[in-house]
């Protein structure tokens, strides 16, 4: 079930067209007992990276600084010649890329943050389309919960390295468990 | 017009001007919408009521705003100059729920003269809750054009 209220938040054609009910298609999540560790997946929606994207990012940080949401400011002071993405940006980008796809995991009800590592190499520009490549590479449990954590890399049209995101979630321990965090868990799940 | 840090302008010990965010439900839904993580537990108050695995029967604020908070320590304090974030770190330690705040500082740790184009500073922050509880700690690895 969508949310309403939302509504008016969504400015960018990405935003608008992005689904945003994280508890529909539940079943077809990948989860924490099932994923293939050590191996490398292509997400397979691209990011074209749009000026309303990084602006509507930052101001959804309420980030504050003029480089990050004045656009005249960003134009002759910013070392891209406009606006900078967030530090997090990245976070928006995997979220779009994976979709329902490889690392699907990310949108898991039930999951908890339990910290997160990120490395960047350069800014993201307006222009640039950005793909990611996951890899889930390790699982580990720690008093009683589970952890997942792949390693995201954005690449550029030119295949250069942007950004790499080490992502690690606590999540449902198998898909009964992330079952239960839905209303009904469907016959036949074990 | 921001000031601009230089490295030379930063020594050990230099506290960065902190960042508060009041958490209401309309900034972690804007937050949900800038980001695209609609996970319930930020965004669905009626799946918050009773599947919530915090428990707390309200939504929490992402972990990744909170990130993003101490994150913006850092841009409020150096972008100006051309510097930004290489590495970043955080360890989320507290949920932070709805009607809560926020408070993100920094301290400058270490410094890395390597010389111009690859001098870097290492800021260690910490987000504290509206009672003044540790909700996160990590540090940022910070790059100096000059």
């Amino acid at each position: 079930m969508s949310i309403d209220r939302l509504s008016p938040y969504k400015t960018t054609e990405k935003q608008k067209s992005f689904e945003s009910d994280f508890l529909k298609g539940v079943e077809a999540y990948e989860v924490w007992d099932e994923v293939e560790i050590g191996v490398e997946k292509a997400c397979s929606q691209p990011f074209k990276v749009m000026e309303e994207d990084i602006l509507a990012y930052n101001l959804g940080v309420m980030e504050t600084h003029p480089l990050f949401i004045d656009r005249d400011y960003a134009r002759t002071h910013s070392p891209t010649g406009s606006l900078l993405p967030h530090p997090l940006f990245l976070v928006e980008i995997a979220f779009y890329c994976i979709d329902q796809g490889p690392t699907s995991w990310i949108r898991s009800p039930g999951a908890r943050n339990p910290g997160q590592r990120v490395e960047l190499y350069e800014h993201f520009r307006p222009g640039e389309v950005i793909t990611i490549h996951a890899t889930c590479c390790d699982r580990w449990i720690r008093r009683g919960s589970h952890y997942l954590q792949s390693r995201l890399d954005y690449r550029n049209q030119d295949d250069t390295l942007k950004a790499r995101w080490w992502l690690t979630l606590i999540l449902p321990a198998n898909r009964k468990e992330l079952m239960q965090y839905l209303d009904l868990v469907p016959e036949g799940v074990q | 017009m921001k000031t601009a840090i230089r490295f030379k302008d930063v020594t050990l010990g230099d506290r960065l001007p902190p960042v508060n965010v009041q958490i209401t439900q309309e900034v972690i839904d804007r937050n949900a919408v800038g980001s695209l993580d609609y996970n319930p537990v930020h965004t669905n108050l009626a799946w918050c009521r009773t599947k919530s695995p915090f428990g707390l029967g309200k939504p929490v604020s992402h972990g990744m705003l909170t990130m993003s908070t101490m994150a913006s320590v850092v841009t409020g304090w150096c972008y100006e100059s051309g510097a930004s974030i290489g590495l970043l770190e955080a360890k989320l330690t507290k949920p932070v729920p709805v009607g809560d705040r926020v408070t993100a500082s920094g301290e400058v740790k270490e410094l890395h003269p390597l010389g111009p184009g690859r001098n870097q500073v290492l800021v260690t922050l910490e987000a504290r809750n509206g009672v003044g509880e540790l909700v996160a700690t990590g540090s940022a690895r910070v790059d100096f054009p000059d």
